[in-house]
């Protein structure tokens, strides 16, 4: 492929701004800027932000947190050790370069993990790729798993669940549905997600709406509230529509600031009544004026501890160095950060993302490639919120489309429900695996079925034991809401017995 | 190469005219705008979609598809209106062409037009075979599937065939971001293309099928070198194949009835279509398929990866060996447990249970719809059109025709509405004004890079396998939504986008784009504007005159709908563009004041909101 490498990213902003240094740009500002002169500094003493690190395509989560006692193991092996290629990690094995790469073999045993809390008789690892992340769990303390979480209208047995007994979330296994009913709690064509919601509970306390929910990965429901509304920013920062301005500070476009003036005025307004003109006019008017606040605000990205740009490079399972898109979103978001005093806010959601978790096929390769994304993303954003002095401030938590499948397709794994998740941050009740970790049973003799688990159903899927609305609650009380305000957030809270703080928040 | 340019333009006039006139600002000395035979001006009207279709009565629309009668003939707007839907933009040839024959008798010749004698696959070939004599060690990839797909939108006499391609593209995907599509497997991409444009007129059936076999849907998701279940290990078979097929290409999540609305229970709970047990069964349909490999029904020809080059294209082969020989029980049919199973005859009855499925009608139909004409089309326009569906077999030749010229999509009332129509698809912009302004390629090969930053969009490159937007997109908090309209499009238009957008639009209109010829040694990027290049171009003395030339550009482009206060800010604008000395300007001032107001004119109108709906 051509168009990969490390400047990846630089060459995306080029494209997206355009290339135009050299070209004088737009003319005066013809909005309304008052928002941005109006800011003041907050105290940053109380400053919190959530960051959702969304797995696109359904995180195998069975190869991400591994238990590694005996009776689980064993079963583990014998189901996902199918032909062509097995998907069953290994323990207790030292990486083989000479076996085909990314397989178990290659990568090695699974990373023990020691948690504080008694599990009894159980004991954990994780993907051979998450060295970061084990030494981030085990030494630092500041990571934290929950076991087995997936969307729930109401807790379910595996009785429930087999004979229908109780309510159930809607379009259960299919990608973009459960994508939307893990960020907005319901099927795609949900209008308000959960971030979003957060978000329009603490927005009071920013001088700035503008900048309480921001995007480093285009449009996501879960950062739409019902008044919060979404900025999307580039991952390399905020790009600026038409041109530089001049020396004098002039915006020009072909040279002329008549025309610099002209496009301002045209791209922010629309002067026919057509909703959805009169809907790209204000994209481009939110463009326009987040684009001059940040782009003063922003600290350099080549500068430390954001940059230089090496530090966006993660070590691949080939052996190279290679651009990490997850790390260069956490970037502008490391930047926003740094910038709350003067975009003078106190509450923040950030979205950002990483694809090709669908590992229906050739799974091992794949998953040890994102595996090894993520596990260089997050020590790269704790690196650089910890130099910050925000690692106490920022709570970081993957959510995923669904868990797959426990069952090999004979190189690959299908659709799931529940999996296992991490939390990141100086916040964090770090160390440990919250939740109950599932009962990891073998396959019956006739079917697919998992009767041996009260927590697998069929191709030993997992039935979810914490649901969405109690891991977004126990992220939310630590961002500031109240009960009665997590309850409004969260509408399925009250069918969980009042339990909505998992404790994996310090409080 | 943009330096270049630039200063082939800028320079003369910076030596000329810079201190007195770049800053100049426009003082009352403006042309009287406004006017113009737009039906639009102001469009200040508002008319939900519903009461559209009583507007026009049915001899209007009898006539207005008729165009051999001259007292009924067509007005140029209503020609490029309709080539606005139905092609990739309209070009006065087209449009003259339009008017002369009246819409049936268009559609008709586009119906039997050959498809471009040179197909996607040998756009591919030819650049390969060209780029490894520069250079042996190089091979084509996704970017030659992109350059074809420009080539052909801009240049195909067979529009409204690779119009309907690009749409079904967006419904049936597959992509060159993904490893399936890209590097030497992007030949398939094209050869997929290809496929889809070949598909384009025929049976709905005919192109399920030539989707489920192609090798690189097969191994986009997944079920390429898929294998039967294993009771005694607990293998199963891949199930993406057999969701997705259900969900994006034929039935969707939810029955419907033929106007496209869905169809609940006695709780108002909508009724779904499928269960997991129906994935899960029909799965194992999708089991057994690998390599039309010449070696036969080995398993090494099973298991081996597409190596030559005909086998990126060559419909995917049945191993009975490796296919599901258990009971399958699907959407209410039953294929029973049989030792002597074959792919074939297995894919035959899933595959006539999903076309012959109610739901095919108002769920592809509706989609269609939504690529050509307008994202909200009224509950009867979609049950108009899925019955033509029905009606014909499943014919997409007739559903699209029924699409084209449905009153609800050829009533001009629709102009003055304010939620009639569709935003405009980041490609469909620029192919517009690719083609309204002659742009050139000077390779022939129109060799435009991905645009998928630039744009937010490239043609066949969807980031997933559920395109770039969704059908029932709504976008938060935005006007849109408050009028109940679904707006798929602007799925992509994030801010970024948006920036991007008006950027790369900036850039092409006065530098032109994409790479400096195969080898990289032009001096310039191979697609240009006629008018930057051709020193005859018709527009260059249009400019001459402020007034004239934003009307024209709004016909052009807009096909007259460009508000009288756009018109305004424009024309102001560019007649303040004025680089010559009086009383004698030199040709460098006079040439350089035309091209400065023809791409600011240009871009002014291309970055609007107006011009960025379809009406």
């Amino acid at each position: 492929m051509r168009d990969h490498g490390s400047n990846a990213a630089r060459r995306l902003f080029l494209k997206q701004s355009g290339a135009f240094s050299l070209m004088g740009a737009a003319a005066p500002l013809a909005m309304n800027l008052a928002a941005a002169s109006a800011l003041a500094a907050p105290a940053a003493t109380d400053y919190r932000a959530l960051v959702c690190v969304f797995l696109y395509g359904g995180n195998d989560a069975f190869n991400t947190v591994l238990a590694t006692d005996d009776p689980s193991w064993a079963n583990y092996t014998a189901v996902r050790n199918q032909q062509p290629e097995s998907i069953a990690l290994l323990r207790n094995a030292a990486p083989n370069r000479v076996a085909k790469v990314g397989s178990p073999e290659w990568l090695g045993g699974a990373l023990p993990i020691s948690v504080a809390s008694m599990q009894s008789g159980r004991s954990f690892a994780m993907h051979p790729m998450l060295d970061s992340l084990q030494g981030m769990f085990n030494t630092n303390r500041r990571v934290a798993v929950v076991a087995n979480v997936g969307p729930l209208v109401e807790p379910l047995s595996k009785a429930d669940y087999l004979q229908s007994l109780k309510r159930r979330p809607k379009k259960l296994f299919s990608h973009n549905d459960q994508q939307s009913t893990w960020m907005a709690l319901a099927p795609e064509g949900t209008a308000v997600g959960w971030g979003g919601r957060l978000a329009d509970a603490v927005a009071s306390a920013n001088n700035s709406s503008l900048f309480t929910a921001i995007s480093a990965s285009g449009e996501s429901v879960w950062l739409t509230g019902k008044t919060v509304r979404q900025y999307q920013v580039s991952p390399a920062g905020p790009v600026r529509m038409g041109t530089q301005p001049d020396s004098t500070g002039v915006s020009r476009v072909y040279g002329s600031d008549v025309v610099g003036a002209a496009l301002e005025r045209i791209v922010t307004s629309s002067r026919s009544s057509h909703v959805m003109s009169v809907d790209m006019a204000a994209v481009n008017q939110r463009s326009i004026q987040a684009e001059r606040i940040l782009s003063s605000a922003l600290p350099s990205e080549a500068l430390a501890p954001y940059g230089p740009a090496g530090a966006l490079q993660y070590s691949t399972v080939a052996g190279g160095r290679a651009h990490n898109p997850l790390a260069q979103q956490l970037q502008v978001v490391a930047r926003t950060i740094a910038a709350q005093g003067s975009l003078g806010v106190k509450r923040q959601v950030f979205f950002v993302s990483l694809g090709g978790f669908d590992t229906h096929n050739k799974q091992n390769l794949a998953h040890a490639d994102l595996m090894a994304k993520l596990n260089h993303a997050m020590q790269y954003f704790d690196t650089t919120l910890s130099a910050m002095g925000m690692a106490q401030k920022v709570t970081t938590f993957t959510a995923s489309d669904f868990g797959r499948s426990f069952t090999s397709n004979g190189d690959g794994s299908d659709h799931g429900w529940g999996g296992h998740h991490l939390v990141m941050g100086g916040a964090v009740q770090g160390g440990d695996v919250h939740g109950a970790f599932p009962v990891l049973a073998k396959k019956n003799s006739r079917d697919n079925g998992f009767d041996g688990s009260p927590d697998q159903i069929n191709n030993g899927i997992l039935l979810p034991r914490i649901s969405v609305d109690q891991y977004g609650a126990t992220l939310g009380r630590w961002f500031g809401l109240t009960s009665g305000q997590l309850g409004e957030v969260f509408p399925n809270l009250v069918n969980f017995g009042g339990l909505s703080d998992l404790g994996f928040m310090k409080t | 190469m943009e330096l270049s340019m630039w200063k082939r333009w800028w320079l003369p006039i910076l030596a000329s005219a810079r201190s007195t006139v770049l800053v100049a600002v426009a003082t009352g000395s403006m042309a009287a705008c406004g006017g113009g035979g737009g039906v639009c001006d102001g469009c200040a009207v508002s008319a939900p979609p519903a009461e559209l279709t009583q507007q026009a009565g049915p001899s209007e629309l009898l006539a207005q598809s008729n165009g051999s009668s001259a007292s009924t003939s067509l007005t140029r707007q209503q020609a490029r209106r309709f080539l606005t839907q139905a092609t990739f933009g309209p070009t006065q040839a087209e449009v003259d062409h339009l008017m002369a024959v009246g819409y049936q008798t268009w559609l008709d010749e586009q119906f039997s037009v050959p498809m471009s004698p040179t197909s996607h696959v040998a756009a591919w070939d030819a650049a390969n075979a060209a780029i490894m004599k520069i250079d042996a060690g190089q091979r084509a990839s996704s970017g030659e599937v992109t350059s074809s797909f420009w080539r052909q939108a801009v240049t195909g006499s067979d529009q409204l065939r690779q119009r309907v391609a690009l749409a079904l593209s967006e419904i049936f995907v597959v992509s060159t971001a993904d490893s399936c599509g890209s590097n030497a497997y992007s030949r398939g991409t094209a050869g997929y293309l290809d496929m889809l444009g070949r598909q384009a007129f025929g049976s709905y059936r005919a192109l399920l099928e030539s989707v489920a076999l192609h090798p690189v849907m097969g191994c986009y998701l997944s079920y390429f070198q898929n294998q039967k279940e294993d009771l005694s290990t607990g293998r199963v078979p891949d199930e993406n194949f057999a969701r997705e097929i259900m969900q994006l290409f034929s039935i969707g999540l939810y029955q419907l009835n033929s106007d496209g609305s869905i169809k609940t229970d006695a709780k108002q709970q909508p009724l779904e279509t499928y269960a997991a047990a129906d994935v899960s069964d029909l799965a194992k349909v999708f089991t057994g398929w690998g390599l039309n490999c010449s070696t036969g029904f080995t398993a090494s020809c099973f298991f081996s990866n597409p190596s030559i080059p005909e086998q990126f294209l060559a419909d995917m082969r049945g191993f009975a060996l490796y296919h599901s020989t258990a009971e399958k029980s699907f959407l209410g049919t039953v294929v029973p447990a049989n030792v002597f199973s074959t792919p074939e005859a297995d894919l035959k009855v899933a595959l006539d249970t999903l076309a012959s499925h109610p739901n095919v009608g108002p769920f592809i139909g509706k989609q269609l719809i939504q690529r050509l004409v307008t994202s909200n089309p009224s509950p009867a326009y979609v049950a108009r059109v899925a019955a033509a569906f029905k009606a014909s077999g499943g014919n997409l030749r007739v559903t699209v025709s029924a699409i084209l010229l449905d009153t609800e999509a050829r009533n001009m009332s629709a102009l003055s509405s304010s939620t009639f129509g569709k935003v405009r698809e980041p490609l469909l912009r620029f192919s517009a004004l690719l083609r309204a302004f002659d742009a050139r390629s000077d390779s022939g090969q129109y060799l435009i890079n991905s645009t998928a930053e630039s744009l937010g969009q490239s043609a066949l490159a969807s980031p997933s396998v559920f395109n770039f937007f969704r059908p029932g997109y709504v976008k938060p908090g935005s006007s849109s939504a408050a009028a109940n309209l679904v707006t798929p499009e602007l799925q992509i238009a994030t801010e970024t986008n948006a920036a991007a957008y008006v950027n790369f639009m900036t850039s092409f209109i006065w530098a032109g784009t994409g790479r400096a010829g195969l080898d990289n040694s032009a001096k310039r990027g191979d697609v240009q504007l006629d008018f930057n290049v051709n020193p005859n171009s018709p527009w260059l003395a249009r400019a001459d005159d402020p007034t004239a030339l934003v009307e024209e550009i709004n016909q052009r482009l807009m096909y007259g709908t460009m508000p009288v206060a756009l018109k305004t800010e424009i024309t102001q604008a560019i007649t303040a563009l004025d680089f010559k000395a009086k009383p004698t300007p030199t040709a460098d001032q006079i040439a350089g004041t035309r091209k400065y107001r023809l791409w600011s004119a240009l871009l002014l109108t291309v970055a609007s909101p107006e011009f960025q709906v379809q009406r």
